[in-house]
């Protein structure tokens, strides 16, 4: 029954409630700020947004020949219906990734036989995530192709960062060559929760609050300051033209302990060594 | 049974002309008096940037384990492509700061859609 007391006679005592109806909670509180909380959206890890990828995977010429042919004179000179047979339409989708691998290696490569460099496989490896991330759109419920398309990402991302600890100009120049963003990662792995993310947010909303008080007192202040300089323009263009031998001895007095005098209301400021903004 | 653990100390460094970037190797010296509660020493010169180490013997570049020389003699052995990676060429670390390359800030999970603010180092 005392705890009862205590939580009328809080209620009396504040002045902001009157209304002796009023139900004060002492769990779950809520701020009276009403900042609202958008919860941002998950996207899973394997999308091209979150993975770093700013470019789908190119088209290939359907016209075009599988690696196997690439040198080939006689499917150059062969009939049309040959041809259409050995083109990469009508090949299975296999063939094309493999021409289209090869083309982005070659964009890196350090020679023509190079396949072992870190460049030229992080290239292979992007143009295979790329064609995995457009296939998992087609047919979402191939979860060992999301799994497998998952581990090469992660796989990926630890390559870079080698690639960045050993050689940072040739990371920088591979990034921009293969269009890959690189994010570090955080360092917490936290739930996102709706009292800490309203907490931070509320942190936000007081530290701007104070930034903008302190902003107007600033410039209120600024504001006085032109009037004050104005005056004491005219107290020294007054002194110097005119006539008064005593208000001249009085105000070079001042000046001398560091005071000066306003001529028209007769307010003292301090010296401001005559600094016109 | 015995287990290892590393021990890390920090250290605030002054640096007005903001020589260093994260992960250099960077030389320092203890001031005379503390400048505030936090820095005690400054920044004296970079020994090893990173990515971009110079060996202090020979005073050549150096990748991981190898010259640079030595691969690019690899390269001209095999015949080097037009599209490689010249050296020569490359601008210094940082060009792509913002745009492609999002380290040299510390990143953290997005725990709020803002209307106006991108996030760029959001993850």
């Amino acid at each position: 029954m005392w705890k009862v007391g205590l939580y009328l006679t809080k209620n009396l005592c504040s002045p902001s409630n009157y209304n002796i109806n009023t139900s004060l909670r002492e769990y779950a509180f809520k701020s009276n700020l009403k900042i609202k909380w958008i919860r941002p959206e998950k996207i899973p890890c394997q999308k091209p947004e979150k993975s770093g990828d700013l470019q789908k995977i190119g088209d290939v010429d359907s016209k075009g020949f599988p690696l196997q042919f690439s040198d080939s004179q006689e499917l150059l000179d062969a009939d049309e219906m040959v041809k259409k047979m050995f083109s990469l339409g009508f090949l299975p989708r296999k063939y094309s990734t493999q021409v289209l691998r090869h083309e982005m290696v070659c964009t890196v490569q350090r020679h023509h036989l190079d396949f072992g460099s870190m460049e030229s496989r992080i290239a292979s490896m992007t143009s295979i995530i790329r064609n995995w991330q457009e296939l998992y759109e087609q047919f979402p419920r191939n979860k060992k192709l999301n799994v497998r398309l998952k581990e090469l990402i992660d796989k990926r991302k630890k390559f870079l960062k080698y690639l960045r600890r050993w050689d940072y100009k040739r990371y920088e120049w591979l990034l921009s060559k293969l269009d890959v963003v690189y994010h570090p990662p955080p360092n917490e792995f936290r739930r996102v929760t709706r009292k800490e993310s309203l907490c931070k947010l509320t942190d936000k909303y007081c530290n701007d609050l104070k930034e903008q008080r302190l902003k107007q007192y600033k410039a209120t202040l600024e504001s006085q300051q032109i009037e004050f300089l104005r005056d004491k323009i005219k107290l020294a263009i007054q002194i110097r033209t005119g006539t008064d031998k005593s208000l001249k001895e009085h105000s070079a007095a001042l000046l001398r302990c560091g005071v000066v005098q306003c001529g028209v209301c007769s307010h003292q400021f301090p010296n401001m060594h005559g600094n016109v903004r | 049974w015995l287990q290892y653990f590393n021990k890390e100390e920090f250290i605030y460094a002054h640096d007005p002309e903001k020589k260093c970037k994260t992960g250099d190797i960077v030389l320092i010296q203890e001031l005379p008096e503390k400048m505030t509660r936090l820095i005690s020493h400054m920044v004296k010169h970079v020994v090893y940037p990173l990515g971009d180490i110079t060996d202090p013997l020979t005073g050549k570049k150096v990748v991981v384990g190898k010259y640079r020389d030595e691969i690019a003699e690899a390269n001209e052995l095999y015949g080097e492509s037009e599209n490689a990676f010249k050296y020569d060429d490359a601008p210094d670390r940082g060009w792509q700061e913002d745009k492609k390359d999002f380290t040299h800030r510390e990143s953290y999970i997005k725990y709020h859609e803002f209307p106006d603010d991108d996030q760029p180092y959001a993850v």
